[in-house]
């Protein structure tokens, strides 16, 4: 039995979350219209356009509607365990995308339209850390760290493909990686201090 | 866990917790993390920071359409889900649709259950006036609206059909079945109307999925059974 709107919309997320395992399209349309826009935006950072954020933000809210059961409060929010099957989603989208792209001779001198897709994603990738304008804590970071932790979760990309495509060793994108992270999180604990 | 053993994995974390490692790795440190508390301490004290990432895009905002297309797909899905404790309850749809009478029990059903909610645009329920009866169904909306002897079947939230099918709506009238001749489909956003030309003593409208071109009798389960007030 669905519950009655009013009263779903003054339950917390982790309220709701046994009443989605139940199958009540309302719980989960409180769910959608509380994180929808943040889940859009983020399938819309990590993939580039707009059709294919619905798609990804779509698929991935069916899979927390059939899944729902399998939410563990004890692991984090909702919030932060919905925007992780977003990124999964969107990051899964990239790759096959870009396994789907036409094999060509590297040598070419193709034009970037007619260069594979996870090389253009790289590139495409690459300038979307260097343009965009960083926002939150990422952008206290310095570049140096915030362009390695970019290109991991907003581009999917492991340590060794982001050593690659910046010429660095892989022990420096790692301690990058590292330093970022400890610095972000340093800068919220003094925020809670 | 002596501290050389957790200093080879260490650089390893922050790849770690933002996916970075290759899957090779990561199943290597995830069998490190299981055994190292020092690892577990800092993985879980860095995951605050983890979920400031996604929160530091720039919000843009989601189209209407996939709130309505998401929507349609998961109240499809609770229906489906709903499904067997509907067809306990109605036991045998399957002798219901084989003679004409079976819609008298259907129509009894209806009503009794659901119950009438009629709402008159100009007071009146015959000759020219407009009537309007609107419904919920097993989470489809109908809405029936009587103007005349005619009447249009709206119906909302409904799921997309597969390309060989239609919907086919029926009217009981003194007992028999008859096939409403307009055949129709939903559209994008779940949304379906079709037009009865003649409602004089309906007493029953109901509506079935049927292959393309329609049938000469109701093949399936009625989606949705509404009685007609007289």
């Amino acid at each position: 039995m669905a519950v009655r709107r009013e009263k779903a919309e003054r339950l917390a997320d982790e309220e709701l979350m046994p009443l989605v395992g139940r199958k009540d399209p309302e719980a989960f349309e409180i769910l959608y219209d509380r994180h929808g826009g943040v889940a859009y935006s983020l399938a819309y950072r990590i993939v580039g356009d707009r059709a294919a954020a619905e798609e990804v933000t779509q698929e991935a809210f069916i899979s927390v509607w059939r899944s729902g059961a399998r939410f563990d409060a004890a692991r984090g929010s909702v919030r932060s365990w919905l925007l992780s099957v977003v990124r999964n989603r969107a990051i899964d989208f990239l790759r096959s995308r870009a396994s789907k792209a036409p094999k060509l001779d590297f040598d070419d001198e193709a034009s970037l339209e007619q260069r594979p897709a996870r090389e253009r994603t790289e590139e495409e990738a690459l300038r979307r850390e260097t343009s965009a304008e960083l926002r939150g804590a990422l952008g206290k970071l310095p570049g140096e760290q915030s362009k390695v932790i970019e290109l991991a979760y907003f581009g999917g990309f492991s340590h060794s493909e982001i050593a690659r495509i910046l010429g660095l060793p892989m022990g420096t994108v790692k301690g990058r990686m590292r330093l970022g992270l400890e610095k972000i999180r340093g800068e919220l604990a003094e925020g809670l201090a | 866990m002596n501290a050389s053993n957790h200093n080879r994995w260490s650089d390893d974390l922050a790849a770690y917790v933002l996916g970075a490692l290759e899957r090779d790795e990561a199943g290597a440190f995830e069998r490190h993390l299981e055994s190292c508390s020092r690892c577990q301490e800092e993985a879980r004290w860095l995951q605050p920071a983890l979920q400031t990432l996604p929160e530091s895009v720039e919000r843009t905002d989601p189209p209407p359409q996939l709130r309505e297309s998401l929507m349609a797909e998961v109240r499809a899905d609770a229906r489906a889900a709903r499904a067997p404790e509907r067809q306990a309850r109605s036991r045998s749809w399957g002798w219901l649709l084989k003679p004409a009478a079976g819609l008298a029990v259907v129509a009894l059903l209806v009503a009794g259950v659901v119950g009438y909610e009629v709402g008159k645009d100009d007071g009146s329920s015959g000759g020219g006036g407009v009537s309007t009866l609107e419904r919920q169904i097993d989470g489809i909306s109908v809405r029936m609206v009587q103007e005349g002897d005619g009447g249009t079947l709206q119906l909302s939230n409904l799921d997309q059909l597969p390309p060989d099918k239609v919907l086919e709506a029926w009217v009981e009238r003194e007992g028999q079945v008859e096939a409403v001749p307009a055949l129709f489909v939903p559209d994008r956003h779940g949304h379906a109307e079709t037009t009865i030309a003649d409602m004089s003593g309906v007493e029953t409208v109901m509506v079935t999925e049927e292959p393309r071109g329609g049938s000469e009798t109701p093949t399936g389960e009625p989606i949705m059974a509404m009685a007609v007030p007289q």
